[in-house]
């Protein structure tokens, strides 16, 4: 008979992600994938004056507050119709790509590479065999014996004192940890280095935005960043040469290390791209704007439809006609009030709160659908829908990791191995390696245009008393982001955020048919079901960020992630 | 870098739970502080906080809490051992390195913060758009208090300014949304 596992971080009263799986025979037979609290937040935007939206839709998450301004700036440009200049498409994309660097940065290492490393094997690791098998495979100049050796004390002081300290929670000695004590100590190794690189892409923000985490320097029509060469204060020579120095540092961690490591994990669990797969309708929007229409960009959008690569449809711009008319979010297993699925600009959030129900009402997630079928987001769909597209930059690096990953376990995956847990891991390891080339470019397009005596950085809005729509969006770190603003009367009608991890964590639908989470876990095999890694690997491959909410301290119920058996 | 820190932690649009930072603007604007002591609003900070604090002498969080056993409004502080005896949970997302995950982090690094205090409000609602309650509201000193106690335990003193400036707590402005009329 099957039994149900729930996994829950009970542990804050903040919106998180909740996971219940059913397991027949060792392998996942059924799947819901919930959010635990009501945002909502939408609604307080009703009424206010749409320049000053991004404020507010910054606070959405603490993760990812610039990816919330960005869009929200954008949805008003695009309601007004606004041009943004040079200048400041490039500041903006800058900071755009400094902040996703950050986030693939943490997200592997911190968040997710210890579901493949098992770091109570790393003080039997040698770290002198370590520095030379690290030497094999990268020209990384911080994997000497000396340095490897200083990770592994870190760790044996660790497990020395007792307690796991940081490590307390996690399944070490599972039978589906598969690496080398050597490989554990290198990735464990990078897992502190990244600590260091991934502070370096923040400070690329805080230059730019004069704060973090909420910057500072947006504003809509533009930036509000100064710019003067020969000055300290405003943007000159001085701060433009700063960035340039932490974008060499940081991309030199993402081309030697990170990309490396992701390739080494793949090559050493080729099981894994075959596991994970699900949705295979894929969606992302263009980004990182070259001019200052928004006609050109730098990243490809698209949509494919179950997985058929060679029908790609491309879109022209971030707020293409056919995602416009696209795109709906449907309510029938949320606990929203709603018969039928709506367009973001029609969207209402009317809560109606049943508890979990899993063949009814689950979660606080809507189910967005394109039209009328769920997809996946993120940097697979970016860079599945770039390599159909023939997109020179993806097919250089994904190309380069497939090379990488057959250089080191003699296997050669195909693109249709890229729909798993380990493509997503891929693929974003190669998103981050494309980003990281292309921040060198946007560096040197702002200092030639500034060079060009062009120091323009803002165009004034002006708001119609009619009512204008407007849609804005951002390939975020976690695919496809979108805001959807109504304004009348200078004021904001209606706001609705699609955020990606909507996409990605959507429940059922009123068909009835599973949003990607779900559908991802089905079939995946679990060699011991009480210890469920297995199915944290595959959602942590999406790279979940449920909330976009509250955050307060709770000093009682701090409980280890409990995977119940129900 | 400046050895203490000052810093709030929640989120403004979600009621009581933007205590933290409503809590730096008024130190920011009312008192004075010398070059030792950095003022920030931190939002709602995952691993990012760990740079935050690292190689501090002095950390002091504000923070909203949520608690079964006692009452809204009332003010609880948390020491360093007090919050790193809570045990790290298996991360689903990005937000889950919370507070005592990111001093753990540090430590790993050799580079704990010396002193860690968490100064804690019990919050009374959460409801997005609201401004804070009357019942947190009415803790705000002593948590100005608290602050100022732990300060001085650190050898600096918490001065008031002659002239205050103006608050500035942008989010709370009020614009007859359907969000702030319930209650």
């Amino acid at each position: 008979m099957a039994k149900r596992i729930t996994i829950d971080p009970i542990t804050r009263i903040e919106g998180h992600l909740r996971i219940d799986v059913e397991v027949d025979n060792n392998a996942v037979s059924n799947a819901w994938a919930s959010c635990t609290m009501w945002r909502g937040i939408e609604k307080i935007l009703r009424g206010r004056d749409p320049r000053d939206a991004w404020m507010f839709t910054q606070r959405f998450c603490g993760v990812c507050t610039t990816v919330h301004a960005m869009a929200s700036v954008r949805s008003v440009e695009d309601a007004l119709k606004l041009e943004v200049p040079l200048n400041a498409q490039y500041i903006r994309n800058l900071i755009l790509i400094a902040h996703a660097l950050h986030d693939h940065i943490v997200h592997f290492y911190q968040l997710s590479a210890l579901d493949w490393v098992d770091v109570l094997q790393i003080p039997k690791a040698d770290p002198a065999a370590t520095s030379k098998l690290a030497e094999s495979l990268s020209p990384w100049t911080r994997n000497s014996r000396n340095e490897l050796k200083a990770a592994q004390d870190r760790v044996k002081a660790v497990a020395a004192s007792g307690q796991l300290g940081i490590f307390a929670n996690g399944y070490w000695g599972h039978p589906a940890m598969k690496l080398s004590p050597e490989v554990n100590l290198l990735a464990f190794s990078h897992y502190v280095q990244a600590l260091e690189y991934q502070r370096k892409a923040l400070q690329v923000v805080g230059i730019l935005g004069s704060k973090t985490p909420h910057i500072q320097n947006l504003t809509v029509g533009g930036v509000a960043n100064a710019i003067d060469l020969d000055s300290q204060s405003a943007l000159g020579m001085d701060k433009l040469e700063m960035i340039r120095s932490l974008l060499d540092e940081v991309t030199q961690f993402v081309q030697q290390v990170y990309f490396v490591d992701v390739c080494a994990v793949a090559a050493m669990y080729p099981d894994w791209f075959k596991i994970g797969g699900g949705v295979k309708n894929y969606l992302a929007v263009p980004d990182l704007p070259l001019d200052s229409k928004g006609s050109a960009y730098d990243l490809p959008g698209g949509y494919i439809h179950n997985a058929d690569l060679a029908g790609v449809k491309g879109f022209q711009t971030g707020s293409d006609a056919v995602f416009r008319q696209a795109v709906t979010e449907d309510v029938m297993h949320s606990y929203y009030k709603g018969e039928k699925p709506l367009h973001p600009w029609e969207g209402e959030t009317e809560p109606a709160f049943t508890g979990w129900e899993g063949e009814q009402k689950y979660s606080w997630v809507k189910a967005p659908r394109y039209n009328g079928e769920p997809a996946q987001v993120g940097p697979l769909a970016q860079v599945l829908i770039g390599y159909s597209q023939g997109h020179a930059l993806t097919k250089k690096y994904t190309d380069m990791a497939i090379d990488k990953v057959a250089a080191i376990g003699g296997v050669r995956a195909t693109p249709a191995a890229l729909h798993s847990t380990l493509g997503r891991h891929a693929a974003r390891a190669i998103r981050a390696c494309m980003l990281a080339e292309l921040a060198q470019k946007h560096w040197q397009l702002l200092v030639d245009n500034i060079a060009k005596g062009d120091y323009s950085v803002y165009n004034q809005p002006v708001l119609p008393s009619h009512e204008v729509h407007g849609v804005g969006t951002h390939e975020a770190p976690r695919g496809t982001l979108s805001h959807w603003v109504v304004i009348k009367d200078e004021k904001i009608k209606n706001y609705q955020a699609v955020v990606p991890s909507t996409w990605n964590a959507s429940p059922r639908d009123h068909s009835g048919v599973h949003g990607p989470y779900e559908a991802s876990l089905l079939h995946t095999p679990l060699a011991k079901p009480e210890e469920p890694l297995e199915v944290l690997r595959t959602v942590h491959s999406f790279d979940p960020c449920m909330a976009c909410a509250c955050h307060a301290f709770d000093p009682s119920g701090r409980k280890i992630t409990t995977a119940k058996i129900l | 870098m400046n050895s203490i820190l000052i810093g709030g932690i929640g989120n403004v649009l979600l009621g009581d739970d933007g205590l933290g930072p409503y809590v730096i603007r008024l130190l920011e604007s009312q008192y004075e502080f010398g070059d030792e002591v950095e003022l920030a609003d931190l939002g709602t900070p995952a691993l990012d906080l760990t740079h935050r604090i690292a190689g501090r002498r002095g950390v002091i969080l504000i923070d909203c809490i949520a608690s079964e056993e006692h009452l809204p409004g009332t003010v609880l502080l948390y020491d360093k051992a007090a919050l790193l005896s809570a045990i790290p949970t298996q991360r689903l997302d990005p937000h889950s390195p919370a507070v005592s995950e990111c001093i753990l982090t540090a430590e790993m690094l050799g580079a704990s913060p010396e002193n860690a205090w968490l100064i804690g409000v019990v919050g009374a609602s959460f409801e997005p758009g609201r401004p804070l309650s009357p019942t947190v509201r009415g803790a705000l000193w002593k948590v100005v208090d608290a602050i100022g106690y732990e300060l001085k335990r650190l050898g600096v003193k918490l001065e008031k300014r002659l002239q205050a400036d103006e608050l500035g707590v942008w989010w709370a402005e009020e614009v007859g949304s359907p969000a702030y009329t319930s209650s």
